[in-house]
């Protein structure tokens, strides 16, 4: 069965690592945990477990890993923001994942979002057919994870409408939730918390009230400082996105992934990586996380119509797809980027120049 | 042998300072010795006197120059200053024993550095950084040593410290020779004490952890007299001078680093109370209190939830309280909303913190200090005496709503006492630019006391006893060493807003002696407007600048005479003509005693030959246009004559950069000039309108949009066009066509 899900939690994909983590424990653990803190820390920022290597899942930020770990376990709501493709969802489901065990208590914050997705509904067929009961109630993850003493996650907050945001507020600050239907409280147990993410490019479409802000710590992920951390990151994120979707086709080398990653981070920062030439930006956020998708992707066209390597066609097509999001601006500044930047970098490339060419 | 106590420290550590003074009250020596210059012992009392507010620092220089200096600063929780306070209040005796400072200062100065070769040891700090993991040896050492609570732990402790980094570094320093020196100096003293009947027990040594091992050695031996007298020696004098906390921080290569003195305050009020957790709540809470007063709202709450992050983030790295680092990373998240830049300012001012330090009256040792204060008291300056600019404006005219004369001048003797510190480059006050409404009578400074001013200041004590003094002898200086008369020229000026008379008729008598015969026409201009700005604002600094103006004319005569024949010159060196010639034209026209007529003679001069500069010619035609000495006639006459066919364009054009460099309102107002202008350009050659053209551009460069709106009307008028169209052609960009042939002119070939 496990081979046909086609993606499994992190727990799942994590097991033995979180397991041999839980065996080796020799720190205190906080109530409602499965591991101490400083092994979650090793559980995100890679390192040893018994004689289990720990592989890094969130790579170049130690302090904010820290950070975000220690507001948990002060039982305070932590809210990760940062540009599109930061591993914010990343970060959270792991962070869950290795405290509690389970990364699945998700709310998706959207436009449609209502407060009792927040809170809890009912089965209306029950409802109507026996009246108020707790069978014919429909908690929602919050609520699940308050009744446990374990961390519910909200995925970008911002989207969600205001009052759906305020519905947060009451239950982060009273730590219990109530049902006057069945004139009940519910209080929290231990080690109930909420990671929220928000994106700062959505900043102003449902901006966060003062009151909601402020029963969060905030931790602001930035993209990639360098290229060799964002190298690293892209090729992990690679290999194990790869190895459950079958591509038949090789990984990546390391000059097809520095190529990426430097296109990227040079379109990102309006400046090439030795800082010696502005370049124009794109509309898009070009992302690591978009990095990753556009190595799998053309590792997909590579194994389904090539030879399994990813040739410099592959490569280039993916290119155009991920950088050009609005026809017009975006080619321009291609282009533009193509001429004065790629051409004059010399023979290793020259194939990419010359297959992006081709098809702008 | 049996050994004295000997305990190791960090130079500036709060519980260092905290556990020596308990080891000192346990083992209750009867000497304690510090490291520190053997020959600053008579600071000690001064040290301890009861007003006297920390930071501090003894400055020791030397007496000839070049000056140099060492420093050794203290704060009130350096456990050097602990433990002299100790002494002094169990009465017991203190010294210091490291080697004098005369020989410090004598040593090379790549070896001795202001903090005693500290700073070279910073590779050693470097490698420990990458040692202790993410936050560098200074979060190791809070950690380990600051949050040290029983003194056998921190003695231990920094024993161990010191001692690692000593195996580490071990004769790989640049200054170990040095190191060696002052341990066998340092174990001498050691010795003395004891010959002098001290038992082992009753002594106490304190010293930087690292010389520990050092002073323990059984091996080592101390040093003999013969060799304490073969060591070099400078003449030097030493003084105590408040010191800032700014200073502290920025020395951080000061042996154990001090990147934030205030905070390491709320740490040393911290192990005063024995409660750690002060530290938290005192450093979040300033942070807070800062935001607050620039109006970002941070509430109560948030606090707590700060000082609950930064314990649990010292948990996770295994401390039991919280460390600076904690701290930040607890502000930055829950006061600061996840970015450090809106709350950066907040962090400065609680870990570096404004405070400076005060001695008390007749305790600095140069007469020069003593005189600085005596002024700032005199002149009611003292509340300038901060760490944060303040701005100071001065109005040099009579108050005359005051009684006495002291009150009636204050501003002026304001002025003329900052002016005597800029003349002897004391970094406390800097001229600010004034409008030009009251530049007569009005002065803008910006104030700020540091402890590099203070230094400049003990440096300067070699001129003089009094600022007055040293300023005069610095004034007197630049005369005799002056290279040209223009120098001597701005001693004069320097010594006039001064206020000092004497120098000023010193700089006088030098100026004469100088001669005058030699100088070139840029040296006199430069020479005669500095006089004549000193003439023309005498009065308001109440000083007689009478005998200046037989100079000021000899000197006026003599550019007169020199000038035609100096504009025989290339373009390069027309820059500078015309900057002269703007001078001796602003002299004359501010002056009766200048003969005018002189000055339009030689105008006319230049402006009427054919064979100089034709930049310069037409300069001088404008001038005497702006004067009123040339009318419309002669001006056609010499627009038709200057821009007539056979001239070589580029000299044509030249002339007209030249006139169009002042007074452009004159000439925009001259609807005749436009026509002859109209006309020549009509009159050239394709080639030669190539040539023009390069000139003419560059002449109406810097037109501005509105001057070449006035000339597109007079064009207009003459082509009897829409004065608007033109006006849209004259200020508009170019476009690519145009660009690229102005492109092809940059290859153009001027030689002919």
């Amino acid at each position: 069965m496990k081979e046909q899900i086609l993606r499994l939690p992190a727990e799942q994909l994590f097991q033995k690592e979180i397991d041999a983590l839980i065996a080796a424990e020799t720190d205190p653990v906080p109530a409602g945990w499965k591991m101490s803190p400083r092994s979650v820390r090793t559980y995100i920022c890679g390192g040893k477990a018994g004689k289990t290597v720990i592989t890094p899942k969130y790579i170049g930020h130690e302090r904010l890993v820290e950070i975000a770990i220690a507001t948990l376990v002060t039982d305070r709501a932590l809210l990760l923001i940062g540009k599109p493709g930061t591993a914010k969802s990343w970060l959270s489901e792991h962070l869950t994942a290795a405290i509690n065990g389970d990364s699945t208590k998700v709310i998706q914050g959207t436009a449609g979002t209502t407060e009792e997705q927040i809170r809890y509904s009912w089965n209306y067929a029950m409802l109507i057919a026996q009246g108020p009961s707790k069978e014919a109630m429909l908690k929602s993850p919050v609520f699940h994870a308050m009744e446990t003493g374990t961390i519910a996650r909200v995925e970008e907050i911002s989207r969600c409408a205001s009052e759906v945001q305020d519905a947060l507020i009451s239950l982060l600050s009273e730590k219990r939730i109530s049902v006057p239907e069945l004139n009940m409280e519910v209080p929290a147990k231990k080690g109930f918390s909420i990671i929220a993410t928000a994106n700062t490019r959505d900043k102003g479409v449902n901006e966060m009230s003062a009151a909601l802000k402020r029963r969060f710590n905030i931790v602001v992920l930035p993209a990639p400082a360098d290229l060799e951390s964002e190298m690293e990151i892209v090729k992990t994120r690679v290999a194990q996105l790869s190895a459950g979707l079958d591509l038949n086709a090789k990984l990546p080398e390391d000059n097809v992934v520095e190529k990426v990653c430097t296109i990227f981070r040079e379109l990102r920062c309006g400046e090439t990586c030795d800082k010696s030439q502005k370049v124009k930006g794109t509309s898009g956020v070009l992302s690591t996380a978009e990095a990753i998708s556009l190595l799998c992707n053309s590792m997909a066209l590579a194994g389904s119509f090539g030879n399994g390597t990813i040739s410099e066609g592959d490569l280039a097509a993916g290119l155009q797809g991920a950088i050009i999001k609005e026809e017009e601006k975006d080619a321009i500044a291609w282009k533009e980027y193509l001429e004065n930047v790629m051409k004059k970098r010399g023979a290793a490339w020259s194939g990419l120049y010359k297959a992006c060419k081709e098809l702008v | 042998m049996k050994q004295p106590y000997i305990f190791g420290i960090r130079h500036l550590s709060p519980a260092g300072a905290w556990h020596l003074t308990r080891f000192l009250s346990e083992k209750q020596p009867k000497l304690v010795l510090i490291e520190g210059p053997s020959d600053l012992d008579d600071q000690i009392e001064y040290i301890t006197h009861p007003d006297t507010r920390t930071p501090i620092a003894i400055l020791a220089y030397t007496k000839e120059a070049p000056v140099r200096t060492i420093l050794y600063p203290f704060a009130e929780y350096s456990p050097e200053y602990q433990a002299i306070v100790w002494c002094k209040e169990n009465k017991v005796k203190c010294r210091f024993m490291d080697l004098p400072s005369e020989v410090f200062l004598a040593l090379p100065s790549d070896l001795q550095n202001e903090s005693r070769g500290e700073e070279e040891r910073m590779s050693v700090y470097d490698l420990l950084d990458k040692q202790a993991g993410e936050d560098g040896h200074d979060t190791f050492w809070e950690r380990t040593l600051e949050h040290a609570e029983k003194t056998e732990e921190y003695h231990q402790g920094a024993n161990v410290f010191g001692e690692h980094i000593r195996a580490f570094s071990e004769g790989q320093e640049r200054d170990w020779p040095e190191l060696l020196v002052r341990e066998a100096y340092m174990r001498r003293k050691i010795k003395e004490a004891l010959e002098e009947g001290f038992a082992p027990e009753e002594i106490v040594v304190v010293t930087g952890a690292y010389h520990v091992a050092g002073l323990l050695d059984e091996t080592a031996v101390a040093m003999t007299e013969e060799e304490v007298k073969s060591l070099p020696g400078k003449e030097a004098k030493h003084t105590l001078m408040p010191y800032s906390d700014y200073r502290l921080s920025t020395r951080s290569g000061y042996g154990a680093g001090n990147r934030a003195p205030a905070y390491y305050s709320i740490l040393w009020e911290a192990v005063k109370r024995g409660d750690y957790q002060y530290m938290a709540e005192c450093y979040l809470s300033r942070i807070a209190a800062y935001q607050r007063k620039s109006g970002n709202p941070v509430s109560s709450a948030e606090v707590i939830e700060a000082v609950r992050l930064a314990n649990s983030l010292a948990v996770l790295r295994g401390g039991k309280y919280p460390a600076l680092r904690d701290l930040r990373d607890a502000a930055v998240t829950c006061l600061g909303k996840g970015s450090l830049p809106s709350i950066s300012l907040a962090i400065a001012d609680t870990e570096i913190g404004t405070r400076i330090g005060a001695l008390p009256e007749g305790v600095s040792n140069t007469s020069i200090q003593e005189d600085f204060y005596r002024k700032l008291r005199e002149l009611k300056l003292e509340k300038y005496r901060d760490i944060t600019a303040q701005d100071l404006s001065l109005d040099l005219r009579e108050n005359r709503t005051v009684s006495t004369e002291k009150a009636a001048f204050l501003d002026l003797h304001r002025s003329f006492f900052l002016h005597q510190l800029r003349v002897l480059q004391v970094s406390f006050a800097r001229t600010a630019a004034v409008k030009q409404d009251n530049a007569t009578w009005a002065e803008q400074w910006v104030i700020r006391w540091t402890p590099e001013a203070e230094i400049e200041l003990v440096e300067a004590a070699l001129k003089g006893d009094t600022v007055f003094l040293a300023a005069s002898f610095a004034l007197k200086e630049r005369v005799e060493h002056a290279a040209g008369i223009s120098e001597i020229a701005q001693v004069i000026e320097d010594a006039f807003t001064c206020g000092m008379a004497e120098a000023m008729v010193y700089a006088t008598a030098g100026l004469q002696a100088m001669a005058v015969d030699a100088a070139s026409i840029v040296e006199l201009a430069k020479t005669a407007h500095r006089l004549s700005t000193v003439l023309q604002y005498g009065s308001i600094r109440r000083l007689d600048s009478e005998p200046l103006i037989p100079i000021l004319q000899q000197i006026y005569y003599r550019a007169c005479l020199i000038l035609p024949g100096e504009c025989i010159c290339d373009d390069a060196a027309s820059k500078e003509l015309i900057q002269a010639m703007e001078m001796i034209n602003s002299a004359a026209l501010a002056h009766e005693f200048l003969e005018e007529e002189t000055w339009i003679q030689t105008l006319t001069e230049v402006s009427h030959r054919d064979d100089l500069n034709t930049r310069l010619s037409g300069f001088a035609a404008a001038v005497l246009l702006e004067r009123g000495r040339m009318d419309n006639q002669e001006l056609r006459l010499e627009v038709g004559r200057r821009l007539s066919i056979g001239v070589p364009a580029e000299l044509g054009a030249g002339w007209f950069e030249g006139l169009a460099m002042k007074n452009r309102y004159a000439l925009i107002a001259r609807l005749s000039l436009w026509e002859s202008l109209d006309n020549y350009l009509g009159t050239l050659e394709d080639e030669e309108f190539k040539r023009a053209l390069v000139f003419l551009r560059r002449a109406f460069a810097d037109f501005s949009a509105k001057e070449k709106d006035e000339i597109a009307e007079n064009l207009g008028e003459l082509w009897g066009t829409n004065s608007q169209q033109v006006s849209e052609v004259l200020n508009g960009t170019l476009g690519e066509a145009e660009q690229n042939i102005i492109e092809s002119l940059d290859d153009f070939d001027f030689d002919f």
